[in-house]
């Protein structure tokens, strides 16, 4: 079989920063199936603390797969199963004995189309804190304020905390979700490409606050925007047919691939 | 194949030869046709739509009209009082309105939860092999006619509720304070409480089924946020698919509500049919439907036959206060999530 190019992840051209780098997730010879089809082909990847990781790749290569086993979501569905070791820290996250609302706490998510929950502002975000935390009113105040701010929502959206979330525009309802994310204090936050369904100014939001949201968490990024991989993230990943072709530091992705199909790829030459 | 109407012309695409296209025709005509067409459309739809406004004008009007005698006769005292007597000619309404309120709050205490936990466990919890057998478990219990489980209710259901349910019941509540009331008397196993009970059955599939639809309906994208959180199933279910469900699930109970209101041959068979108010539920009485099944053959005076029409206007009354009470309570929902 030739489709596994490298099979531990080496980062190279990272060399000022390297020692830096704390591995928070850590893929190893990962298989997916739906049923009887392997969506996903012994996938090697690590997510570092500090850092965005970007998947890229054409539709259907098994990207959204790989960011719904990192909080097991796939788990909601019948006839999916995940085979390897996937680690958060040193916490097996495929572990059968693994609590799944736990996990999904620490790992939040932040989908393509916006999802505002149906109530209020206000009530999006204090929805999550409350799950796990007890907090007087005066606190949870708080927390939702510093989650809205934190993306950059709070200035648009102070006045009208009781307004249903769904008044809200597209791309002020993905910063809610994101605010809602933020709110339960996770450790890893992935997205599903959080702009496609975004104008231009909305995206360059996003992508603004996913690069200071980087300093405090672990960062996965699922996009079909090359460009955008290339802005917002520290490493790239390219998957193509499930496998995870060509892994590496982002600059040196976009300059100087070392895969045939990375290239062709990246260039536009097909996807 | 060449008809005056067709032209030749050469195709780009097919590079072996020449392919014939339709001649232009003229555009006026062919709209002026389509126009005629449209108007039919049009009007037909319209007096598709009137026929339901007269039908619904013509039912009112006739239900006014014939229970004019008996209201001009009792005026406001037909609505209070208890005493229904053909002999004397004296009739009033309160006993079969309360029989009918009573059972269907009795079946929307049982139908709702117990109904909303169906779907919610077919939607969110069930496994795949499972989920078939019992939807149509469900399904099929729609679509058992009412006669049925009046028979089944009669001859069944009310012997086993008076000897084993209703004397517990007397049993464990007879020295409570309230409840003593509600369970006092003896178990004659027909009663207001076995017809709620029958028709909690009759209209458990209803709610089932529309709130199984909507909870289906719900984006599993925005199910898989809540559960991103962190969320159980339980959260997600109460906090997510129920608010966003909840313009459909009020639509499913309202008609089931509606449904039990109105529902006649089942509570006929097991009621009692007995003119008057009880505190206890174990208690015969009668509802409005249930009365004018009974008795339209046998109301042979102008005023009897007047009152057993007042009291069908009364039901449609209430189905409409129902109704109005449920648009009311969305608007306030809707106007506290502040949309």
């Amino acid at each position: 079989m030739s489709m596994a190019t490298f099979t531990v992840p080496t980062v190279t051209n990272a060399a000022s920063n390297k020692e830096d780098l704390v591995e928070k997730v850590t893929v190893q010879n990962l298989d997916f199936f739906y049923g009887d089809h392997r969506a996903l082909k012994n996938i090697n990847v690590s997510l570092y603390h500090g850092k965005v990781t970007a998947f890229i790749g054409p539709s259907g290569c098994g990207k959204s797969t790989l960011l719904r086993i990192l909080n097991r979501m796939y788990d909601l569905y019948p006839n999916q199963r995940a085979t390897g070791t996937v680690r958060l820290d040193n916490d097996d996250i495929l572990a059968p004995s693994q609590d799944l609302n736990l996990l999904r706490a620490k790992v939040g998510m932040v989908f393509q189309k916006p999802t505002p929950f149906p109530m209020t502002i206000y009530e999006n975000i204090a929805f999550g804190i409350r799950l796990y935390e007890n907090l007087p009113k005066s606190e949870l105040d708080g927390r939702v304020q510093q989650a809205l701010q934190r993306a950059a929502l709070w200035e648009e959206v102070k006045d009208k905390l009781g307004a249903n979330g769904l008044s809200l525009s597209g791309g002020q309802q993905q910063r809610l979700c994101i605010a809602r994310t933020v709110a339960v204090r996770p450790e890893v936050i992935l997205f599903d490409e959080p702009c496609s369904a975004l104008d231009p100014i909305s995206t360059a939001k996003i992508e603004e606050l996913i690069d200071e949201l980087k300093e405090d968490y672990t960062i996965a990024i699922v996009t079909h925007n090359m460009q955008q991989a290339a802005r917002v993230s520290d490493f790239t990943a390219f998957m193509y047919l499930g496998e995870l072709v060509e892994y590496g530091d982002t600059t040196r992705m976009f300059t100087t691939p070392s895969d045939r199909r990375t290239q062709d790829y990246i260039t536009g030459r097909f996807g | 194949m060449t008809s005056s109407r067709r032209r030749r012309v050469a195709d780009v695409a097919l590079q072996s030869g020449v392919v014939e296209v339709a001649e232009k025709v003229d555009r006026a005509k062919v709209l002026q046709r389509l126009r005629v067409g449209d108007i039919a459309f049009r009007h037909t739809t319209r007096a598709a739509a009137v026929t339901v406004l007269v039908i619904l004008s013509g039912i009112i009007f006739s239900l006014v009209y014939g229970s004019l005698p008996a209201l001009q006769k009792f005026g406001f005292n037909f609505l209070i009082e208890e005493s229904w007597n053909p002999v004397t000619e004296h009739f009033g309404a309160i006993a079969p309105i309360y029989g009918t309120i009573v059972t269907s709050i009795i079946a929307m205490i049982i139908a709702v939860p117990v109904g909303l936990f169906i779907a919610l466990f077919l939607t969110e919890l069930c496994p795949m092999w499972l989920r078939r057998p019992i939807g149509i478990a469900i399904e099929l219990l729609a679509g058992i006619p009412s006669i049925i489980y009046g028979i089944w209710g009669l001859f069944v259901f009310a012997p086993f509720l008076q000897q084993h349910v209703q004397p517990f019941l007397i049993t464990v509540f007879g020295h409570v304070p309230v409840l003593s009331t509600l369970f006092e008397g003896p178990p004659y196993g027909i009663g207001v409480l076995t017809a709620g009970l029958i028709l909690a059955i009759m209209v458990l599939p209803f709610i089932t089924s529309i709130s199984r639809d909507v909870f289906d309906a719900v984006p599993p994208m925005l199910k898989e946020s809540a559960y991103g959180l962190g969320c159980t199933t339980w959260e997600v279910a109460r906090y997510v698919v129920l608010p966003f469900t909840r313009v459909g699930v009020i639509g499913g109970v309202m008609l089931a509500l509606g449904r039990a209101l109105g529902e006649t041959m089942a509570v006929t068979f097991v009621i009692g049919n007995a003119h008057r108010i009880s505190g206890s539920i174990l208690a015969p009485g009668t509802t409005i439907s249930a009365t004018i099944a009974n008795e339209f053959t046998e109301a042979v005076g102008d005023i009897y036959t007047s009152s057993l029409i007042a009291l069908g206007l009364i039901l449609f009354v209430i189905t409409f206060i129902v109704l109005a009470c449920a648009r009311l309570m969305l608007m306030r929902l809707n106007a506290r999530l502040g949309q």
